[in-house]
């Protein structure tokens, strides 16, 4: 579904990014694990278009992303629900969800059922729907965010650090809610530094460092894997 | 008790030009979050667009009105796409500089064409309408009609228009906007299209009163930053309130106290507002 080919993404002389090349297929739970820095956001940023790959190929089904405009990205059904969450603070959360829908505004009929899907993964969101989404706590906020992404209708939802800054309960359940959005059969690619909780999760791992990729496997394989207990889980 | 009367009708007035000036500076902030100096040249141009379609071109008021804010509209997405556009990821410093090269630019270009006379435009509505007593000029209570109008109407697209709605996304959050598919050019177009339109209409709107010259937008531009500094920067309720204070307190301001002062009030009244409420009157808390 998702393929990268030795892509290169620099900031001036400084290369945050070299030759990352990985896969995604669809259905799959795909986790890019990495400490802070490692380049999880730029990767996300570069499919989303956002930044401009220096070099290598970024395809999504029979589309080639880089140089994408980031709206295209959107419509073409790679959206992302990025770090810091990036709400409309002073809209009310229904605008917020509403605005999710940008793209398929001329879908009145399909907003509103898909609407109606995003309020059944969050149902709290109904009693919110008129607060503004910036009073809303860290939590609600990140629903609102993940919300927002699934009205555009993805077909590949990118995560970024959705657990960060949240209390441990509320990763729980986060991390519940992400599952059963790819069971209803959405793809996801999961940027998380909470190793242990994305993994239980994940169908496969990636593990960033310093701008490159050091590892890939299958969830047991990198739950089994010394490095990966030592460098993120910690035991 | 009339001429009290009178002084709210001349406050009314000068709000309502000020506010639609604000408007369109205030929504420009949003997308650019730099001010826009150049904005006092385009109500300036717009003016000199309404002056040529009437007086050269015969036109009447209304179409003279609609053409000038086109052309100001046009304008406006030019200054867009040729500079600040080119400069979207330059230090705001850039914007600011490059914002003040349009403003001499197109003062340049006036003189050139026009000369630095001051010129009178008037409009068809030269009446004096008579409420038993209280007295108000045609043109004025048609400067108030207008600008309440207006800012309905400008509210309404905002408000309910998925168009309009992402003018407000855009200001809010940039990135969040991008996320969800927003095409960031049209929308900055689209914005500067809308400001430029507000500010040609004003400036069509208040040239009957007042008099057509090249310099006509400095004070103008001076009091406009006043009000969104004041109602806080990229606050639409701030810019229209905003415009409303300050056309108060110059029109009462220039009638009790003296009218040799009236433009140092409003800047009198900056200096007050913001000792006591730095973040301005409509700014929101923290994101």
């Amino acid at each position: 579904m998702l393929q990268l080919k030795n892509v290169d993404v620099c900031y001036g002389s400084f290369k945050a990014l070299s030759d990352i090349s990985m896969t995604v297929d669809t259905g799959e739970l795909v986790v890019l694990l990495g400490a802070n820095g490692a380049g999880k956001t730029t990767l996300f940023n570069a499919i989303s278009g956002l930044v401009k790959p220096s070099a290598g190929d970024i395809q999504f089904e029979d589309k080639h992303l880089n140089g994408m405009k980031p709206n295209a990205v959107v419509s073409s059904g790679v959206v992302q629900c990025a770090e810091g969450r990036k709400l409309f603070p002073q809209m009310s959360v229904m605008q917020n969800l509403m605005m999710g829908a940008f793209v398929h505004r001329r879908d009145r009929a399909g907003n509103r059922k898909r609407l109606n899907e995003v309020l059944e993964l969050f149902p709290i969101l109904e009693d919110k729907a008129q607060q503004p989404a910036g009073s809303l706590s860290g939590g609600q906020q990140q629903m609102v965010a993940i919300g927002r992404a699934m009205m555009s209708r993805p077909r590949l939802l990118m995560l970024d650090e959705p657990s960060l800054g949240l209390a441990p309960l509320v990763v729980k359940q986060m991390f519940e809610t992400i599952q059963q959005i790819n069971s209803l059969g959405t793809t996801v690619l999961l940027a998380e530094q909470n190793a242990f909780a994305a993994l239980k999760i994940a169908h496969r791992a990636y593990v960033m460092e310093n701008g490159h990729l050091v590892m890939e496997g299958d969830r047991e394989a990198m739950l089994g894997n010394e490095q990966v207990r030592k460098a993120y889980i910690g035991a | 008790m009339n001429l009290f009367f009178q002084q709210i009708i001349n406050g009314l007035t000068l709000g309502s030009i000020y506010g639609l000036v604000a408007l369109g500076l205030t929504l420009v902030y949003g997308i650019l979050h730099v001010p826009n100096f150049a904005h006092g040249a385009l109500y300036m141009v717009g003016a000199f667009m309404s002056y040529f379609f009437m007086v050269d071109l015969g036109v009447h008021y209304w179409v003279a009105m609609a053409g000038s804010a086109g052309v100001i509209a046009v304008l406006a997405i030019l200054c867009e796409r040729l500079v600040f556009h080119p400069l979207r990821n330059s230090p705001p410093i850039h914007d600011k500089i490059a914002a003040i090269g349009i403003l001499l630019f197109l003062e340049a270009v006036v003189q050139m064409f026009w000369g630095s006379d001051f010129r009178r435009m008037t409009s068809p509505f030269t009446g004096i309408m008579n409420f038993d007593g209280l007295i108000i000029p045609e043109q004025r209570l048609l400067i108030i009609v207008a600008a309440f109008v207006l800012v309905f109407v400008l509210q309404m697209f905002l408000r309910k228009t998925m168009t309009g709605a992402t003018i407000i996304a855009m200001a809010q959050s940039r990135e969040g906007a991008f996320l969800v598919g927003i095409d960031a050019n049209r929308v900055a177009m689209m914005t500067f299209a809308i400001s430029g339109a507000l500010a040609a209409i004003a400036a069509t709107l208040y040239a009957p009163i007042n008099l057509v010259y090249p310099a006509m937008g400095h004070l103008v531009i001076m009091k406009a930053f006043v009000i969104i500094i004041l109602g806080g920067m990229g606050s639409i309720p701030g810019a229209i309130v905003g415009g409303m204070i300050i056309g108060f307190a110059e029109a009462f301001g220039g009638f009790y106290i003296s009218t040799a002062y009236k433009d140092i009030i409003a800047f009198g009244l900056l200096v007050l507002i913001l000792s006591a409420r730095p973040q301005g009157l409509f700014a929101k808390g923290a994101h």
